[in-house]
């Protein structure tokens, strides 16, 4: 299977976009068409702990939420909803056990399809397992059992593939936490494009195989990390306009998936996937105020506005007031979702999406460029240089520097977010625009500073 | 877009931007800088996080006639004491201390291959990431801080077995452990890290920090004291030096 770069944006304005429509839906599972016209909730849940001591008591738990969250949807009459599983170790380390959790889940959602005709595909994430204790292995062994388990949950129920892949994190660790904008670059724009051609080009051979998706990832194990370190208003380890420079060089990343096959929806944690749904028109999935039970973050309304399904992240299964926890964030999703797909039905989906987007265009520098109109600003900056994933993910980073250096005023930054910003720009002017000058002087430099850096993983 | 605009600042309030401190972290470090003017160069130096100019500073100053290992207190320290300060105040942020932490370690290298005498810390700390857990961002800025605070630190990594943290204890005799966990599946080695540790006798602070970690779990077990962020770990360290005891150290960092 080859790459196919994207060159050019797949909507002609930004204001094309829009929530519960891509340019290329996907139909998947049992009826269910993602970005074809309406949104649809997407539930994730961990099992408790002592769940994962055995096989057989993470098949029950699993089959405990999957009947919780379906009885739910039908006693609300939602019309559509969407199961992730994010495996535990255990359930990719040990591929049959993702693959009868599928079973038995799949088993649970047929039953209610059959019965109340109601739209659900069930999403598998097995987890990146490509790691030693040290370092991490992206290549070998561990990669041969990561692609068992793609097989086994494609073959038994699963109707999405995806992963949060890991490539690049070594280096961006390091780099993240010394503003680091050339290491940000290497690490998450070279290296972790380098490693998803790679994986996604084996992941939709395993999903052609099984006639299931090839859904998408996310570039959790850098940006977000970013995002978290940058944390709340008055957090002091990082600058948030550092957070948003290494988000837009991920969506560069996370874009690659698509060029080797994937074909949407995004992982809902991918904060960038509002950039990818420019240029790409896959559907995409996304998490915000809903994803509260996870974590924390400063655009939880903004995030929503171009959504196909909406997410809570993850939560763990236990007890509440309302019900289990995956009935009362389903049920949560569910109604975000219904008054999405009223504001569609009645021809007010763009003044919808524009107040979620003013709720928190100007709370954070991030949500600035997150906005779709910016956001679509940065991919028409990647697709420029599509075909140099060095280039086109420096692009980005130089768009959402100048973006954020002629913000509107209502976008009020701290004299640190500023120096910050001015920091990153001549960073980024210091940059070479030769590719391969660029990534050798980061070999030299990375593999002297980053003990766990090994170049191998990436076939350098 | 629709023609939708709105005054933020009625839905809005950017408190980080209300509160800022008005000085900026150059002038902020110009005031707390030593007067010194071999000395002071080093300080402005690891506040830049320039492990070059670091090294330079050094040099002039022994050949000046300072002593090596004295100037890692007298210059190295300093300069580090006004990047903690100006951290805690809220005036510079973390890379900033990350970086003049890695040009203070270069310093402290430079220092002991010049001297043969070796230098005396203010105390050693053993930092993990608890067993079966790989998240270590938050252990890395733990060890960073405690090794920008003068303090010894042997870092264990991450994913490390009950075994061996006991092990690193006994061998190492450390004032006091830290333990990182993100994932409530993971945060149940710290309890047995203090069981084993109170069967061998040994009775150390045991901080322990990180995403899934509160002080309710922590409170479960004797050794144990809440961390809730980073910099509570150098605080904890300086309050042990100080001769507060684990009961002590519990009314300080359990403020929930
Ligand atoms: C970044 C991240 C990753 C990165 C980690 C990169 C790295 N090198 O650390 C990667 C991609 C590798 C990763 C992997 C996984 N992750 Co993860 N990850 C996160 C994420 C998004 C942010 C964590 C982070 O770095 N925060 C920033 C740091 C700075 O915060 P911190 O460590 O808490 O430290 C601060 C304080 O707590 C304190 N502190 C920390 N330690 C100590 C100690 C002392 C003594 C003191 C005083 C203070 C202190 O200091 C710091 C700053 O003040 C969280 C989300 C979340 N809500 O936390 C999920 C999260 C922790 N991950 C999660 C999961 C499930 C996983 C995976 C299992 C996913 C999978 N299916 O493969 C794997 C785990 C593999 C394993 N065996 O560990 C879950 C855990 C759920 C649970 N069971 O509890 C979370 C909560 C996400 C979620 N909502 O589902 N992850």
């Amino acid at each position: 299977m080859a790459i196919n770069r994207y060159t050019k944006m797949a909507y002609a304005s930004a204001d094309d976009m829009i929530f519960g429509n891509a340019t290329a839906p996907v139909k998947a599972g049992l009826g269910l068409e993602i970005g074809g016209g309406y949104t649809v909730p997407e539930v994730n849940y961990a099992p408790r702990p002592e769940a994962g001591a055995t096989k057989e008591k993470l098949v029950e738990e699993y089959e405990r939420i999957t009947r919780d969250i379906m009885a739910r949807m039908v006693q609300i009459g939602a019309p559509a909803v969407v199961l992730e599983t994010e495996h535990v170790q255990q359930m990719t380390n040990n591929p049959t056990w993702g693959g009868e959790v599928a079973a038995a889940q799949k088993a649970i959602m047929e039953d209610y399809h059959d019965e109340y005709g109601i739209k659900c595909a069930l999403r598998h994430t097995p987890g990146d397992i490509r790691e030693d204790r040290d370092y991490l292995q992206l290549r070998g062994d561990k990669y041969d059992v990561l692609m068992e388990s793609f097989e086994e949950v494609a073959s038994n129920g699963a109707d999405l593939l995806s992963i949060e892949t890991m490539g690049g994190k070594e280096v961006s660790d390091y780099a993240i936490l010394r503003n680091d904008i050339a290491g940000m670059l290497f690490a998450i724009g070279y290296l972790g494009t380098t490693d998803m051609d790679m994986i996604w080009q084996d992941i939709t051979k395993i999903a052609k195989k099984n006639n299931v998706i090839s859904a998408g990832d996310t570039d959790c194990s850098e940006a977000n990390t970013a995002m978290f370190i940058a944390g709340g208003l008055l957090d002091k380890n990082l600058a948030h306009t550092l957070a948003i420079i290494a988000r837009a060089i991920s969506a560069a990343r996370s874009l690659a998936a698509y060029e080797a096959g994937a074909v949407g929806p995004g992982k809902d944690c991918g904060y960038e996937n509002t950039i990818v749904k420019s240029i790409a028109g896959v559907p995409i999935a996304q998490e915000g105020k809903t994803s509260t039970c996870a974590h924390s973050d400063v655009m939880g309304n903004l995030v929503m506005q171009c959504c196909d399904l909406w997410s809570n992240e993850s939560v763990e299964y236990h007890g509440e007031f309302g019900g289990t926890t995956v009935q009362c964030w389903s049920e949560s999703l569910a109604y975000d979702c219904a008054l999405m797909n009223v504001a569609l039905e009645t021809g007010n989906a763009k003044v919808l999406r524009d107040m979620m987007v003013l709720s928190d265009k100007y709370r954070d520098p991030q949500g600035y460029i997150l906005a779709y109109d910016n956001a679509y600003k940065v991919g028409e900056a990647i697709v420029k240089d599509a075909n140099d994933i060095y280039l086109r993910a420096k692009n980005a980073a130089v768009e959402c520097v100048n973006l954020l250096t002629n913000a509107d005023p209502k976008l009020q930054m701290t004299r640190f977010e500023k120096n910050a910003l001015k920091d990153a720009k001549e960073a980024l002017d210091g940059l070479t625009d030769d590719t391969d000058q660029f990534v050798s002087d980061c070999l030299e430099t990375y593999k002297a500073e980053v003990k766990v850096f090994r170049p191998e993983n990436y076939d350098l | 877009m629709t023609s939708l605009e709105i005054e933020p600042n009625t839905i809005l309030v950017r408190y980080n931007v209300e509160k800022e401190k008005s000085m900026s972290p150059a002038e902020a470090a110009e005031e707390l800088y030593p007067k010194d003017e071999l000395i002071r160069p080093i300080a402005e130096a690891i506040f830049e996080g320039e492990e070059d100019d670091v090294v330079d500073g050094l040099q002039k100053a022994i050949d000046a006639g300072k002593d090596p290992i004295a100037l890692i207190d007298d210059a190295l320290m300093v300069g580090m004491g006004v990047v903690s300060k100006l951290y805690d105040e809220g005036v510079i942020f973390l890379p900033n201390v990350m970086m003049s932490a890695d040009a203070m370690l270069e310093g402290i290298e430079f220092c002991k291959s010049k001297s043969s005498t070796a230098p005396v810390a203010k105390g050693k700390v053993v930092c993990h990431v608890a067993e079966g857990d790989v998240h270590d961002i938050g252990k890395s800025i733990v060890v960073a801080l405690l090794r920008a605070n003068g303090f010894d630190v042997v870092d264990l990594g991450r994913d490390v077995p009950v075994d061996e943290v006991v092990e690193a204890v006994k061998a190492e005799k450390p004032m006091m452990l830290t333990g990182t966990a993100l994932m409530t599946t993971t945060m149940f080695a710290f309890k047995a890290v203090n069981d084993r540790l109170l069967e061998a006798g040994i009775k150390i602070p045991f901080q322990c920090g990180g995403g899934a970690v509160n002080q309710d779990f922590v409170s479960q077990y004797e050794l144990g004291v809440y961390g809730e962020e980073a910099a509570d770990a150098p605080k904890m360290a300086q309050a042990i030096l100080e001769g507060k005891d684990l009961d002590a150290l519990k009314k300080q960092f359990h403020t929930h």
